[in-house]
């Protein structure tokens, strides 16, 4: 029964801590804007 | 009379002849293989007068009056042909990818000045045309101290298999004016432009040492290459079209230099899709035709064995290239950190 008790305390904080990082994290993919622009004649010379 | 051969009829070799060929000023192109039998195929597939021509391992005779020869070898072959064609008098441009190759024909540096003739060092992709790339970035630039390149794709399975041993070989970085081997980092999702998009590609040493060479005072610069994971055939054959990769088949370079321009730090990128052996059949073509005297704007008059991004202008370089169907895109836009 403690053993069962330790484990949902232990699952308990993963999931608020998970709750932290997720909520308050920082870490994502930089968003790009832009595109691709073929190089025409005036930008060989 | 204008001519130059070509060692090696593989994917590269075959569309290297097709743009000699097709080069006002080159008069006369051999096509050379280690077979003479495939040497008359390729030559007679050509249909322009090509003329075939037997290349020995050893001790590899050339016919009279070749004034540059192009090589598209598998790796390892280029070291032995070059310092013929140097005892012969001939300029010579080579493909290979390999880093101690690379190294090897750079260490030509000396014997070619001696001999008054120039060794184009890498005149594939990357590197190669990355390192064009790299030098037309850095010189919109006011100050740059960073480059990165990196290729996607490769020409067949000679190239495959190099770049599988690229990949074996631990990474290699130049970082705050040292090179600094790195086996532990793993690939990084680098874009090119569609439809090769993005990839993830690992560092590997090829071409650093020519990256830095070309672009004197850089802090850090790195290679990566990554291509498309060999498939069994079978399952190749299942896979339905619509969920087949679309870029699989493509090749790609992309060259990132950031620096100073004005006030402030600023990154200019430029990349370039094509089929891969057409884009390092036309890089290589348009170099050898350089060599031979047929473009005196494109390459820089200086003698001995260098990288491409020391030894051409980048400008009428890729104005060549372009006006050949290999087209160079800018990145325009901004990445929010």
């Amino acid at each position: 029964m403690k053993a069962f008790q330790r484990g949902l305390l232990v699952a308990a904080i993963a999931v608020a801590v998970s709750a932290v990082v997720r909520v308050r994290g920082k870490g994502h993919v930089p968003p790009a804007t832009g595109g691709w622009r073929e190089l025409q004649g005036p930008d060989f010379r | 009379m204008t001519s130059v051969l070509i060692a090696g009829l593989g994917d590269v070799g075959v569309r290297t002849a097709r743009q000699l060929l097709d080069t006002p000023g080159i008069d006369h192109v051999y096509v050379a293989a280690r077979s003479q039998k495939h040497a008359d195929t390729v030559a007679s597939a050509l249909h322009d007068g090509a003329t075939p021509w037997e290349l020995s391992h050893h001790d590899p005779v050339f016919p009279d009056g070749v004034d540059a020869i192009a090589s598209a070898l598998p790796p390892h072959d280029d070291l032995t042909l070059a310092q013929a064609a140097l005892r012969a008098g001939i300029s010579f441009a080579s493909a290979s990818d390999d880093a101690n190759e690379l190294n090897a024909l750079v260490g030509l540096d000396a014997d070619a000045r001696a001999a008054g003739l120039r060794v184009l060092v890498g005149c594939g992709l990357a590197p190669g045309l990355s390192d064009v790339l790299a030098r037309h970035a850095a010189g919109a630039l006011d100050a740059v101290d960073e480059i990165h390149v990196a290729r996607w794709g490769v020409a067949g399975e000679t190239c495959a298999e190099s770049a599988r041993r690229a990949h074996r070989d631990p990474g290699l970085e130049w970082r705050d004016g040292a090179y600094v081997h790195d086996r532990h980092q793993g690939p990084e999702l680098v874009w090119f432009p569609d439809p090769v998009g993005a990839r993830e590609c690992a560092l590997v040493a090829s071409g650093v040492e020519l990256l830095v060479t070309a672009n004197p005072g850089l802090e850090r610069a790195t290679v990566r290459l990554g291509g498309p994971a060999p498939r069994v055939g079978v399952r190749r054959a299942l896979t339905p079209p619509p969920r087949r990769d679309p870029g699989a088949s493509w090749g790609a370079v992309r060259a990132e230099a950031w620096g100073q321009r004005g006030d402030t730090r600023e990154t200019v990128v430029y990349g370039v899709i094509e089929q891969t052996a057409v884009a390092t059949g036309t890089v290589l073509g348009v170099a050898a035709a350089a060599l031979a005297g047929g473009m005196p704007d494109v390459t820089t008059p200086t003698l001995g064995a260098h990288g491409l991004g020391t030894a051409v202008n980048a400008l009428p370089f890729l104005a060549e290239l372009a006006r050949r169907g290999v087209k160079a895109a800018a990145f325009e836009g901004a990445t929010i950190a």
